[in-house]
């Protein structure tokens, strides 16, 4: 496993986080869930840069306590609302980094900057939010780290900025088959086409975990009226709630409501929806 | 790992040459306005040590340290760097000082080498002091609020000092005197005994600035 968290807990005075998941080798695992559900405070737990209650916390084949200075050379971390003073430059961060990391690659990093046009003599303050994100990126994949860890770095990017991040880590995942990424994002459509699974976190608790196939082919959403709702098998049904119309369902089931039901109107739903449907509905 | 810091933390200095510049210039000016030019070594020391809090700002800001520290470093090295940068620049800057005395004083002739070595070799504890007494304050409570109790902290200082006075001279215990006898002892033997008690401050400053970080959550 390249990242496993047992019973993660941390307590707030209005917010207790309770999480486990865990992302194995070559896996794209993204963590999907509004403002506040917990991602950040997930993250900050997995980097040492919060205390935790209680649980355990594994990290490339090691315990969070004994992974050292030396372990985090293999992590490439995006945090969204943290990364180097805005009053460096590309210029100023490539020493540093130089000298952080053993194998910072700087001709890669170059390159890199090149591509996407960054300029290396401006603060990165003065950055628009796309550039930003890219530098971030960047920095986190070029020292050859095995784990990306990657606070909601699509949040407050247009299409395009959004396409070549995913681009970008796509690339670091084509480099080596163990290469893993935990992403984190509060609209899913961000993730759908990268992550090979979704773990879904609202306040503080993990609701679902699937694969992003299963999501897309066996999750539906039932559109029924009040007659066809009394009738409907519900044991696959996850919520439901009222509507105009009278119900709509969310299964995890979606051929068995095809077979059983033709007469029904089924909807695939967005992963957005579904997700929409998991918080607000009834179970 | 620590040259890395080092690093951002000079270049992050670079970007407030202009104030630099200032200073240089306000310590020259005074050297030739005035005819002790001596208080430039203090001056230049002081403000040089106050770099590295500007340095522990910079890193506060935006929410920097979450960043910083899931960097392969520890909080250890981290506050050592920050020991570190300090004495470099206050001690380049109290050279600087010391320099720019020497070439007044050659010029006006107002003061003797060895005098000057005197002066400066005096303020090296007492800046070694200020680092030991500001850092653990500025980790601990950041910014704004940093400052306002290393100001604090040297109020206390002073009021401790005064409260000394006047004990001792409620028990009729003559302090000029006293001061007098110590510096029969060899001036050597004093700077000396200075600098080790200094030095043994700021290893225990380093030691109660790491248990601060070691406790932040970021």
């Amino acid at each position: 496993m390249m990242l496993k968290i047992e019973h993660l807990q941390k307590k707030y005075d209005k917010f207790t986080l309770n999480c486990s998941l865990e992302i194995g080798p070559g896996y794209v695992t993204g963590l999907i869930g509004q403002n506040g559900a917990g991602k950040s405070t997930t993250f900050k737990a997995i980097l040492g840069l919060i205390s935790f209650d209680s649980g355990t916390i594994s990290i490339l084949g090691k315990d969070l306590r004994d992974f050292k200075a030396k372990d985090k050379q293999k992590l490439g971390v995006v945090l969204s609302d943290s990364g180097f003073s805005g009053y460096l430059t590309i210029k100023d961060i490539i020493p540093v980094l130089d000298s952080l990391y053993d194998e910072f690659d700087k001709s890669f990093f170059l390159k890199q900057i090149q591509r996407f046009q960054l300029p290396i003599d401006k603060k990165i303050k003065d950055f628009s939010t796309g550039m930003k994100v890219k530098l971030k990126v960047l920095v986190a994949i070029s020292h050859n780290a095995k784990l990306l860890i990657l606070d909601e770095p699509t949040a407050g990017l247009d299409v395009i900025a959004r396409d070549e991040l995913l681009e970008m880590l796509r690339e670091f995942m084509e480099q080596n088959e163990d290469h893993s990424i935990l992403i984190s994002s509060h609209i899913s459509s961000d993730l759908e086409t990268l992550c090979d699974d979704i773990y879904m976190i609202h306040d503080g608790e993990i609701l679902v975990h699937e694969d992003t196939d299963v999501l897309l082919s066996s999750y539906a959403l039932l559109k029924v009226d009040e007659n066809q709702y009394a009738k409907l098998d519900k044991q696959y049904i996850l919520r439901s709630k009222n509507e105009s119309y009278g119900y709509s369902c969310l299964t995890n089931q979606k051929q068995f409501y095809i077979d059983n039901y033709p007469e029904i109107a089924i909807e695939k739903g967005s992963i957005d929806e579904l997700i929409t449907m998991m918080i607000r509905g009834d179970k | 790992m620590m040259k890395g810091l080092l690093i951002k933390d000079f270049r992050l200095m670079k970007t407030q040459k202009n104030f630099f510049l200032i200073i240089i210039a306000i310590a020259v000016f005074m050297s030739i306005a005035s005819s002790d030019s001596s208080f430039v070594i203090g001056f230049l020391g002081c403000i040089g040590s106050i770099f590295t809090l500007s340095s522990i700002s910079y890193d506060e800001f935006d929410n920097g340290n979450a960043f910083l520290f899931s960097l392969p470093i520890t909080r250890k090295t981290y506050v050592l760097e920050k020991y570190s940068f300090g004495l470099i620049v206050a001690c380049t800057s109290w050279l600087f000082g010391t320099v720019i005395n020497m070439i007044f004083s050659l010029f006006k002739n107002t003061a003797t080498l060895n005098e000057i070595l005197l002066t400066a070799l005096l303020v090296l504890p007492i800046i070694i002091l200020l680092l030991s007494v500001m850092i653990p304050f500025q980790l601990k409570f950041g910014g704004e609020k940093g400052r306002i109790a290393i100001l604090g902290a040297v109020g206390i200082v002073a009021v401790i000092g005064v409260i000394i006075v006047k004990i001792a001279d409620l028990l009729h215990i003559d302090l000029e005197a006293l001061l007098n006898n110590l510096t029969t002892l060899s001036i050597g033997m004093i700077l000396i005994i200075a600098l080790l008690a200094s030095l043994l401050i700021m290893l225990l400053s380093i030691r109660i600035s790491i248990s601060i970080m070691k406790k932040k959550d970021f």
